[in-house]
């Protein structure tokens, strides 16, 4: 019997980062996301603010990269239980000793990753050939905020991937999820000009810290105390979701041992 | 006295099924029916019964993929409920088919991943990937992806999946199921070395000769119960008073094999279809003397060949099953 290592732990969720890398690369309705849809967004985005002038490109870059990354963690992290249920692949998963989390945690941040790679290479691209400098008011702040918006959105990932196992009916509605969380978290207007009630339901959201953050170290939208506030907000929320994430996978995977649901094909 | 690697006392499983939208109804189908049994360390045990007989049912309580609705189950004395963690590290499982396989990426990058998320050490993996490419015949093969695989292929990378980290005891669920002869052949080869290696295996299985060739034990289940269990040969002398007489026809209805099987020289009847022909298998006290009257119920019906044989495990097997039917 072999022991559970750290180091085993961290090529367990390594292996499960590259396995989703490599599913992805050899999927061409994936590569179309991750290649030609960001290109096809950035030039949309950058053309629309022509009227606004250069000084807009880097809120916008940011703002509509984060809408890209919502629908990556979306669409990609939250069907990571459920499309391994589909491959058939679950049951040697769940019959394995790893955990479950390592293993949707590396799903999920090869999926980010590979997402934010492919965003930062379009807009790059697509504002050169705009003319639109990218400047970054605080290149430091920005690349602190990059690593964490990639943790905080992997561990919102983690609960995500749950919820959508757990309450069947939150997967069928996965489109209608898309564009409420783009205006709740303030990715592309800041939610000052949403009704005032809505604005707890951003404060709970990780994905609004992130883009408090990023918004705030490229474009100083916020002060340097209030980037360090949202880098606060994302690790508490970050740990928050790790620590719920225990409860919620143990529930589930229970649950799909008694109802037999670890299969699509009894 | 060898030690009891896995022990199974009354295990039952229901599953519960809702169908409806406004006016809900539920039903609960009995899968396995308090299930008792041991296997011994080093043993290769056989579970055979037809489909839906509850086989896969109570492989997966037994390798923690399904809790069980009642009764109890260890393997090397730790529970497949409670202790689900310490059993997953000491098992191995194969579930027959195609599924469960990442058919996009290469067989070396299945099982490599596999060995991670079993803990295997990689430089110890590595060695073992080799070899375990070795004897499941896929040398050569491992750097082509899996879509591009023959299902007895994807079947044999199951295998070897299975015993990456060297598990004391191994699940394998019909294995050869949907394999040409040759790849079962060569699948029910690497069985029996892996039974040389001193492994405990329980495989199920719905074909007699491959639990006559390959088990020290078997437990014939239907409709969720054992309805007994012995060595192959033990199970043969259940039918020594018998013998078999095989009546090859072009087309039998339904009415005629019940003329049949109700006469008083008729023990039990079964038809098999073989291409265009059927095959009635009667069996019978009377030995080949019986065929007269048999033959007499045909009323006409084309006949081809008519053998009288000796009883096989087979014979035993369908005794049992359809006395339960």
């Amino acid at each position: 019997m072999k022991e559970k290592t750290l180091l085993g732990s961290l090529r367990v969720m390594l292996l499960s980062f590259e396995v989703q890398l490599r599913q992805n690369l050899t999927d061409g309705f994936v590569l179309f996301g991750i290649l030609v849809q960001p290109l096809l967004v950035a030039f949309m985005a950058l053309w629309m603010l022509k009227d606004k002038g250069p000084d807009h490109a880097i809120f916008v870059v940011i703002g509509s990269g984060l809408t890209g990354l919502w629908t990556t963690l979306l669409f990609d992290g939250g069907n990571s239980i459920t499309g391994e249920r589909w491959n058939g692949t679950l049951e040697p998963l769940v019959g394995s000793p790893s955990s479950m989390r390592l293993i949707v945690f590396g799903k999920v941040l090869a999926s980010i990753t590979q997402s934010l790679l492919s965003m930062v290479g379009c807009y790059t691209l697509i504002s050169l050939i705009m003319g639109y400098p990218l400047t970054i008011l605080h290149p430091g702040l920005f690349i602190g905020s990059v690593i964490l918006t990639v943790f905080a959105l992997v561990c919102f990932g983690l609960i995500m991937a749950s919820l959508f196992i757990l309450i069947r009916d939150i997967g069928r509605m996965i489109n209608t999820l898309e564009f409420p969380v783009y205006i709740l978290c303030g990715f592309l207007f800041p939610i000052a000009l949403l009704p005032g009630w809505t604005t707890p339901i951003s404060y709970l959201l990780s994905p609004y810290w992130a883009a408090q953050a990023l918004h705030g170290a490229t474009s100083g939208t916020i002060s340097v105390n209030k980037i360090l506030f949202a880098w606060a907000m994302m690790i508490t929320f970050s740990l928050a979701y790790i620590l719920l994430s225990e409860g919620l996978y143990r529930k589930i995977l229970y649950r799909a041992r008694v109802d037999a649901s670890l299969d699509t094909q009894g | 006295m060898r030690m009891n690697v896995i022990e199974v006392n009354n295990l039952r499983r229901i599953y519960k099924s809702t169908t409806g939208v406004i006016k809900r109804t539920s039903k609960e189908i009995v899968a396995v029916d308090g299930v008792t049994f041991d296997v011994h360390e080093g043993e290769l045990y056989g579970l055979l019964g037809p489909n839906g007989a509850g086989k896969t049912t109570t492989v997966k309580m037994l390798t923690t993929l399904l809790i069980p609705t009642a009764g109890s189950a260890t393997i090397k004395g730790l529970d497949v409920e409670r202790q689900a963690d310490q059993v997953r590290s000491r098992i191995g499982f194969v579930f027959g088919g195609e599924r469960g396989l990442y058919w996009r990426l290469s067989g070396l990058d299945n099982l490599r991943y596999f060995a991670s998320l079993y803990y295997v050490d990689p430089d110890v993996a590595r060695k073992r990937i080799d070899e375990l490419l070795d004897l499941v015949g896929l040398k050569g093969r491992e750097k082509e992806r899996v879509e591009g695989y023959s299902r007895g292929m994807r079947q044999r990378l199951h295998i070897a999946r299975a015993l990456l980290h060297d598990p004391e005891v191994l699940f394998l669920d019909e294995p050869t199921i949907g394999l040409d002869p040759v790849g079962a052949r060569e699948l029910r080869q690497a069985v029996r070395n892996l039974q040389s290696a001193k492994k405990t295996i329980l495989l199920t299985t719905h074909y007699m000769f491959e639990a006559d060739a390959l088990c020290q034990r078997i437990a014939v289940i239907n409709h969720g119960k054992i309805i007994a269990l012995d060595t192959p040969e033990n199970l043969k002398r259940t039918v020594v008073d018998l013998s078999v007489v095989e009546i090859e026809l072009f087309g039998i209805p339904p009415e005629v094999v019940e003329k049949v099987r109700g006469l008083k020289i008729v023990d039990n009847v079964a038809v098999e279809s073989r291409d265009q022909r059927q095959v009635m298998i009667v069996h019978t006290s009377n030995g080949p003397e019986a065929i007269p009257a048999l033959v007499a119920e045909l009323n006409g019906l084309k006949v081809g060949r008519i053998i009288s044989r000796e009883p096989t495990l087979e014979d035993a097997y369908v005794r049992l099953v359809g006395g339960a039917e």
